[in-house]
């Protein structure tokens, strides 16, 4: 294909330039090659296939083709693959994008583990994982050659199949937690979910060739899209994600099991539901960071030095996003979250400032406290603006133990505080769906002056969720479809296709942050449980790995019923009251990792999707105030 | 599903924040009451199958927000009414000065084809508080009001008690089916995308 594309210049000065920036970022975490270039005098090149092709993009369209090599040097084994200068598919492909992917003589003591992808139809791939965790994005035999690859490998070096998977060959050290890893990387599940079968000791390159018809073609094409946006930011990735991974207890099992439950088919009678360009349930296994448990009391200590300071919040925030907040330690820790004790602050430090904004608070309170009835009459602002309120508080989580009951103390706090704040912020006033965020903070702070700092450090981030032109929601609904568009394009057309492209089925999601998703005549039920709704709060204001991972969980969630939706053809009415029933069916910690693996995903791509100064991102003129909250954006 | 022939009518219900909407809907569709009701965040809808002149209908109730500030989300929510019920509470005399309010922003955003004949019914919801005691919006007042907007259906209903809920939606019904144009207008939920587009157009127009 493309023989006007081939001119290796593998052995001319652009080559030579081209490995020495090359192995930088793709190697970056593996120190060990960075020294260890091949000496050409001793090498010996014992493989070579030309059109060995990477996919950078989510489009098979835009590749990146090279020679791969197995260079043999003393004892030792290496593996390089070089793009081809001067020819890519797409000129958008820079050099440095190409530089990015060139795999330098790698060593095969580095490498841990191929796994070899030899489907019925399409290209065959290998994807190369590293000891350190990372994997490079899959190489496809563009023109075969892929078993002849691993026999050579073979020759060379130790290699033993994976007990768990066929296709998975590992070298070197296989009693390595990595192998649980390998054995849940399906990336294209799409191959094997398909009809197609997977033979997986056939080299097959010929069938394509021979008999690929236009069909089989857009069929493959279809299939590589379907797994090439992994690749794409498999770069950017894996390093962090993927590494980490290692480090950890996987609960992969449980994973595959619960995915399995998932419904995936449909009424068979029916027309086929474009399937998932993402197959996310499958990704996540792989890109998403298993959760961990909550963050305890000692652990917590860890984060702190001597004087009560947080040492390293991002550090904190990330430990957090993964795990969330043992009970006890919420009060402590949310509000240095939410930036209201600013992180550095002492122990003493932070019981100063806190009777200093006690007094505050009691200052602001008693300016509506103070109005006399006779005020009130001519004040038709203030009354209506209170009996709002009064309405909403007396509606607000009253099956919840601390709200329950006539009379209760706490609902009154709820109005006080609510009250207080709508004279606080005057211009924003009070509006539906601000009891909701304060009842949680008032139920971990239990006391009033402290829960309102809270609330107004919430306010600064979701404010614009209330404004009275709605723009904030309008943004965020807007960013929502273009990540529908870029991490689903099938369910974008589909949205499309019935007019529901607004996204305002999503509208309580966004507004509540995923707060009672119940009916609202089902009263008793309820979406999250309560505290599993605090665990996703904490995470979601941690801002790691965006501050916008909400609009990924409702993609998670989206796409957990993509086949549903579009199964029953679903058109805005239904799709709402679809939306508006899933009540008690989201699972927190499965979605949240389905978030994070969309987000990563996404990457830059899902930034600027997201308009600038969408909430609960601060307003763009105020960023400078806000510095430390940069690193996570 | 059976039920997808059946020609669907569609309601709208609005008024200001607390005056029972989602109170009115449930007592309807389940004759529930709870006082524990959380404000509507977005939109929620309930349906009934009803039955009229013996053939079935599908009410589609649309219980919103009554924050003012949310009145901007009704272009997605009212469009295809067949009838918009505009309650407010006879012990609080702002919501039922807030009828004209909605009643305009709904003919705004809805912008049905016939804004001058388009089926409103309004309903003085909580007659019930207080025995009675409490009431500032007199029958004769609401009445008045009505008349002076083209003769609307006049209720007074108690959504807690059940009282006259009842009579106030087969009228709400009736007017909503005067509303909607013939046979052709049947919407199945099962249509391909061209047939869909064609009914859009024809909504329009009609």
């Amino acid at each position: 294909m493309d023989e006007t594309e081939i001119h290796d210049l593998a052995d001319d000065a652009d080559y030579a330039a081209a490995s020495q920036q090359g192995s930088s970022i793709m190697s970056g975490n593996d120190t060990s090659n960075q020294n260890n270039p091949i000496d050409p005098e001793n090498a010996e090149t014992v493989y070579m296939k030309d059109h060995v092709t990477i996919h950078p993009s989510q489009y098979a369209t835009v590749r990146i083709s090279g020679r791969l090599k197995l260079i043999k040097q003393d004892s030792l084994l290496f593996m390089s693959w070089m793009p081809y200068t001067g020819q890519t598919s797409n000129a958008r492909l820079s050099d440095r994008d190409k530089n990015l992917y060139t795999i330098r003589a790698v060593s095969f003591a580095d490498i841990r583990s191929i796994r070899r992808h030899t489907p019925a139809i399409g290209w065959q791939y290998v994807i190369v994982v590293l000891s350190s965790g990372l994997a490079y994005p899959p190489l496809y035999f563009y023109n075969g050659g892929l078993r002849e690859f691993i026999a050579t490998i073979k020759q060379h070096v130790f290699i033993a199949r994976s007990a768990e998977d066929a296709n998975v060959f590992l070298v070197n050290n296989f009693q390595d937690p990595l192998q649980r890893i390998l054995s849940s990387m399906e990336l294209p599940r799409a191959l094997s979910s398909s009809s197609f079968t997977d033979s997986p000791f056939s080299d097959n390159q010929e069938r394509l060739e021979d008999g690929g018809s236009r069909h089989k073609r857009d069929i493959s094409i279809q299939v590589l899209e379907k797994f090439s946006l992994v690749t794409r930011f498999a770069r950017e990735t894996t390093s962090q994600l993927f590494r980490e991974n290692l480090f950890d207890d996987i609960g992969t099992n449980e994973n595959k099991k619960n995915n399995q439950e998932r419904p995936h088919e449909i009424a068979s009678n029916e027309a086929p539901i474009p399937s998932d360009p993402f197959e996310l349930d499958k990704t996540s296994l792989v890109w998403g960071k298993p959760r961990q448990p909550p963050l305890g009391h000692e652990e917590w200590a860890t984060f702190l030095d001597s004087e009560g300071r947080v040492e390293d919040l991002n550090a904190l925030k990330k430990r957090i996003f993964y795990g969330g907040v043992e009970h006890s330690i919420r009060k402590e820790i949310w509000p240095i979250l939410l930036g209201y004790y600013a992180y550095d602050s002492t122990y003493i430090e932070r019981q100063h400032f806190m009777a200093v904004k006690k007094s505050e608070y009691e200052i602001i309170r008693n300016q509506w406290q103070s109005i006399s009835p006779e005020q009130a009459k001519r004040f038709s602002k203030f009354r209506d603006r209170k009996s709002l309120i009064e309405k909403d508080v007396v509606r607000t989580d009253r099956s919840h133990p601390f709200y329950e009951g006539d009379e209760n103390p706490n609902v009154d706090l709820l109005h006080n505080i609510l009250v207080t704040y709508s004279f606080y912020n005057f211009d924003l006033g009070y509006c539906q769906g601000m009891s909701d965020l304060l009842s949680p903070i008032l139920f971990i702070m239990e006391d009033e002056s402290e829960s309102f700092w809270c609330f107004v450090s919430l306010m600064e981030r979701l404010g614009p969720n209330f404004n009275r032109d709605q723009n904030g929601m309008h943004s965020q609904l807007f960013a929502l479809s273009k990540l529908v568009e870029l991490l689903d394009s099938p369910l974008h057309s589909y949205f499309k296709q019935k007019d529901c492209l607004n996204c305002f089925f999503c509208f309580r999601w966004i507004l509540i942050q995923f707060k009672r998703q119940a009916k609202t005549f089902s009263y008793n039920t309820k979406e999250f449980e309560y505290d599993k709704l605090l665990r996703l709060w904490e995470v979601l204001w941690t801002h790691y790995p965006s501050e916008h991972l909400h609009l990924y969980m409702c993609i998670a969630i989206l796409k957990r019923n993509r086949a549903k939706i579009m199964g029953e053809k679903m058109g805005f009415d239904t799709l709402l009251q679809y939306i508006n029933e899933l009540s008690g069916q989201i699972e927190v910690d499965g979605v949240l990792r389905e978030a994070e693996a969309l987000c990563v995903c996404a990457g830059e791509n899902g930034v600027a999707a997201i308009p600038p100064g969408t909430p609960p991102s601060l307003p763009v003129e105020d960023e400078s105030i806000y510095q430390h909250d940069d690193e996570v954006l | 599903m059976a039920s997808r022939r059946r020609m669907l009518l569609k309601v709208i219900i609005l008024g200001d924040s607390g005056v029972g909407k989602t109170s009115l809907m449930n007592q309807y569709v389940n004759r529930k009451f709870s006082n524990q009701y959380k404000a509507t965040i977005g939109a929620d809808f309930l349906t009934k199958e009803i039955q009229f002149e013996d053939r079935l209908f599908t009410l589609q109730i649309w219980d919103t927000a009554g924050q003012e500030r949310f009145q901007s989300l009704g272009v997605a929510f009212y469009r295809g009414a067949d009838c918009c019920v505009l309650v407010h509470d006879v012990n609080v005399m702002k919501s039922f000065e807030s009828l004209s309010n909605w009643r305009e922003e709904f003919l705004i955003q809805a912008s049905p084809s016939d804004p001058e004949n388009f089926p409103f019914v309004v309903l003085g919801n909580k007659i019930d508080v207080d025995g009675g005691n409490s009431r500032v919006v007199s029958e004769k007042k609401a009445k008045a009001w009505c008349a002076s907007k083209g003769n609307i259906p006049y209720f007074e209903t108690s959504a807690k008690e059940g009282f006259n809920v009842e009579a106030a939606f087969e009228c709400i019904a009736k007017n909503a089916l005067k509303n909607e144009p013939e046979e052709e207008m049947y919407i199945p939920d099962t249509i391909d995308v061209a047939r869909e587009r064609q009914q859009k157009s024809s909504g329009c127009e009609c």
